[in-house]
């Protein structure tokens, strides 16, 4: 008798209640609800306006004169060089027996700490330029021997600071277009640091010891520090000019504009008052002092990672999207129709995740795109310039990062709405906790400042926006980083995975409480 | 219309929530308002710290309470179907609006007494504590001082004016979270987004006409010549806003079926 019974369903109808089914079930909930689509195509016209507005009103208001460097970075290039030509291959080895940092007096009045970037050393370079390429081995007041070259490569070497007690000795060894840095703490036992390949290196170069020092703000005033390196034990190998050393300051910009100084090559300041730079020689023993800083040039403000803040009025659309999407099936008590036609309610919860998620990535990328393609030239025009903001394109590694990331970020956001609105059965209550989560920890990381923002902006879902960051920052840059302008705790993909965690969570959440209890 | 104020008056007070989220404004804006007084310092003599305002940040939080209440006075009502209930009681659709516009009034005027008397008490205790003393020409937060009068007044008043600015976007939208999502990103995107501006001009734009920057400037008692909008102009522009999104909320209702 059993066996005569009609089937719940029929031949006809296997195959309907696969996961497809359902999701096609989700996507035409969705776009039959004209105000859904609209609210869709809101985002995007958002995420893309409220960024052009924003890329409209900013103003550089001038920028500071930089060197680009090797691909055209911007960097910092200025140090005392003591230096003399080599040809062909060759190496030069010395010993570092004392580095003492502080603010240079004739300059700006006040005492600071020594600089934990002070450097000085040996350094080989494609000549004076500032911007010309290099490599150098040198000691640091507070990160040990370093092997850097090319401004944006740094490899640390032998740990601690310098001091008679404890000298460190360093060698560069040039081979071809091959730098090799290596050092020791006894003068006999080297280690190898790294090497470099510095493509299209001339024969001859300029090489020698240096000394620099990064300048810091203090109550708004750039206070002027310079180091002071004791070097002897000095021996060359190669093909060294036979004439004795040259020395001068390469990228003076203490000076002023007005003294000619800005940005320019090899300079040998003679002036009483403003030489923090100098070099001596006697018994075999270099005192060499130098201010400035080989380094990336990294500026305070982060323009396009400003800008596309404005893809958080995008984001709010969407969440409202995603919290309605749910919310409005519990309003209208269709949620119950939509659990009995599919019982196995978390696959209802992730097919309209999916959809949701899905449709909020596709107008997340259209909105970013339109705002890249026309804020990138607009920028330009309103005084963001290279080498210091480089025209960001869709073609560029960091463009298509901020446009895929920013979609990214949307549909995160959308799914993490879906999910709450699925725990609270309320899309007003999933709206407002995501305004919570993502608006409010910008206010306040504003508003407190250092140290509470910064965590704040690794902690909350709002640190998935360091995916929009436009300027790359480096361990060796000091610089300063205010979500105001733009700057982010986290490396961009680093904070869009706190925001993909916060999804997650919610999503199991919202997977756990709707199979335990009612609809 | 006093029977359709009564009517709204006994939902507001018989629905859990409204209690709890006016609770929940008072009790926020005292705690943050409270935090940022006791952290603030001042080291150097010649700060120049806005007491009065600093007293008041936590109406910066505690007005989403406000905002939520609000909505929920009309929102909630389409929500559930109750809206149909309340229109065939009270035919007249203008009487309706204006019962529940007056009973938001009461309760979030109420709440927001509280919440502002409360942040300028947490003031007055830890201000000098942390060098904010009568030496250094910080006279104790007082209402006696006219300034801060005007100050505290006027943030009770900017409330209202939220609670009624998102009455009436709930009104036009007939939709609690569509409400909350516009009302709550008008206030704290634009106020995000305007700090990114960095052309002084458009900054100087944006802090003239955003609800939630220009609404504030009441708050201020010091560097009165810095601000971008005077005071009382200030809540102005916010209860243009507010004026704009009731005759929006208003027309919709009259035009348009429940």
């Amino acid at each position: 008798m059993i066996g005569e019974m009609t089937p719940v369903r029929g031949r006809r109808m296997a195959g309907r209640d696969g996961f497809a089914q359902l999701l096609r079930a989700e996507w035409a909930k969705f776009w039959t609800v004209r105000g859904w689509v609209v609210a869709l195509a809101l985002a995007a016209v958002l995420t893309a306006g409220v960024t052009l507005a924003l890329a409209n009103a900013s103003s550089s208001g001038g920028l500071d004169t930089v060197a680009a460097g090797p691909g055209g970075v911007a960097v910092n290039d200025s140090f005392y060089f003591v230096h003399r030509a080599l040809a062909g291959n060759g190496s030069i080895t010395v010993r570092v027996t004392s580095l003492t940092d502080g603010a240079f007096p004739g300059l700006k009045e006040g005492t600071v700490a020594a600089q934990p970037w002070a450097k000085a050393g040996i350094i080989l370079k494609d000549g004076t330029q500032p911007g010309s390429a290099y490599a150098a081995v040198m000691a640091t007041p507070g990160h040990g021997v370093r092997m850097q070259y090319d401004f944006t490569h740094d490899t640390a070497g032998l740990p601690g600071a310098v001091s008679a007690a404890s000298p460190r000795w360093l060698r560069l060894v040039r081979s071809g277009d091959t730098v090799t840095g290596y050092d020791s703490a006894d003068g006999s036992h080297w280690a190898m640091i790294g090497s470099a390949t510095l493509t299209g290196l001339p024969s001859s170069v300029q090489a020698g010891l240096f000394a620099a020092s990064p300048w810091i703000s203090q109550n708004g005033n750039e206070i002027v520090t310079r180091a002071s390196a004791r070097l002897d034990d000095l021996s060359l190998r190669g093909g060294w000019s036979a004439g004795g050393w040259g020395q001068c300051e390469v990228g003076v910009s203490y000076l002023g504009g007005g003294n000619g100084g800005e940005g320019r090559g090899c300079v040998r300041v003679t002036a009483e008052g403003v030489r923090p730079g100098s070099a001596a020689e006697s018994g075999g023993t270099f005192a060499v002092t130098g201010t400035g800083d080989i380094s990336p040039y990294v500026p305070i403000v982060d323009i396009l990672g400003g800008v596309f803040k404005g893809s958080l009025a995008g984001l709010i659309a969407l969440i409202a999207l995603g919290g309605v999407f749910v919310g409005s099936e519990y309003r209208r008590g269709l949620i119950r129709t939509t659990f009995t036609g599919s019982p196995r309610r978390v696959r209802v919860v992730l097919a309209k995740a999916i959809v949701i998620g899905a449709v909020a990535f596709a107008a997340g990328l259209a909105g970013a795109a339109i705002a890249l393609v026309i804020a990138g030239p607009d920028l330009r025009s309103h005084g963001w310039t290279s080498p210091i903001y480089p025209l960001v394109s869709l073609g560029t590694g960091t463009g298509l990062r901020i446009v895929a990331g920013t979609a990214v970020v949307l549909a995160l956001a959308a799914i993490f709405a879906v999910a709450v609105a699925v725990v609270l059965r309320r899309g007003a209550g999933a709206i407002t906790v995501g305004i919570a989560l993502f608006v409010g920890p910008l206010l306040v990381a504003a508003a407190v400042g250092q140290p509470a923002g910064a965590f704040l902006l690794r902690v909350t879902p709002a640190a998935a926006f360091a995916v929009q960051q436009g300027i790359q920052h480096y361990p060796q840059s000091t610089a300063v980083c205010l979500a105001s302008h733009g700057c982010y705790p986290l490396a961009p993909w680093h904070g869009v995975a706190v925001l993909a965690i916060w999804t997650v969570v919610a999503l199991a959440a919202s997977c756990y409480v709707v199979r335990r209890r009612d609809a | 219309m006093t029977a359709a104020v009564r009517a709204e008056w006994i939902k507001l007070r018989t629905v859990s929530s409204s209690g709890w989220l006016l609770l929940a404004c008072a009790v926020v804006t005292i705690t943050v308002s409270s935090a940022v007084v006791a952290v603030e310092k001042c080291s150097s003599a010649s700060c120049a710290v806005d007491t009065t305002k600093v007293s008041l940040t936590g109406v910066q939080v505690g007005q989403a309470a406000v905002a939520i209440v609000a909505v929920m006075v009309v929102g909630g009502e389409y929500a559930t179907g109750m809206i149909r209930i309340t229109l065939a009681a009270v035919p007249r659709r203008s009487v309706m609006l204006a019962a529940k516009a007056t009973a938001t009034v009461v309760v979030t005027a109420v709440a927001g007494t509280i919440a502002v008397l409360g942040s300028l008490l947490a003031g007055r205790i830890f201000l000098p504590g942390n060098g904010f003393t009568v030496a250094d020409g910080f006279a104790p937060l007082s209402l006696g001082n006219g300034p801060t009068l005007r100050a505290a007044t006027g943030s009770v008043l900017y409330l209202v004016l939220v609670a009624l600015f998102s009455l009436g976007i709930a009104a036009a939208v007939r939709d609690a979270a569509v409400a909350i999502a516009i009302v709550l990103g008008l206030m704290y995107v634009v106020r995000t987004l305007s700090s990114l501006v960095l052309d002084p001009t458009w900054q100087h734009r944006v802090d003239r006409v955003a609800p939630m920057n220009a609404g504030l400037a009441i708050q201020s008692t010091a560097n009165m010549s810095k601000l971008p909008i005077s005071p009382w102009a200030g809540l102005g522009v916010l209860a243009a806003w507010t004026a704009a999104a009731l005759l929006a909320g208003w027309l919709l209702l009259q035009l348009r079926d429940a």
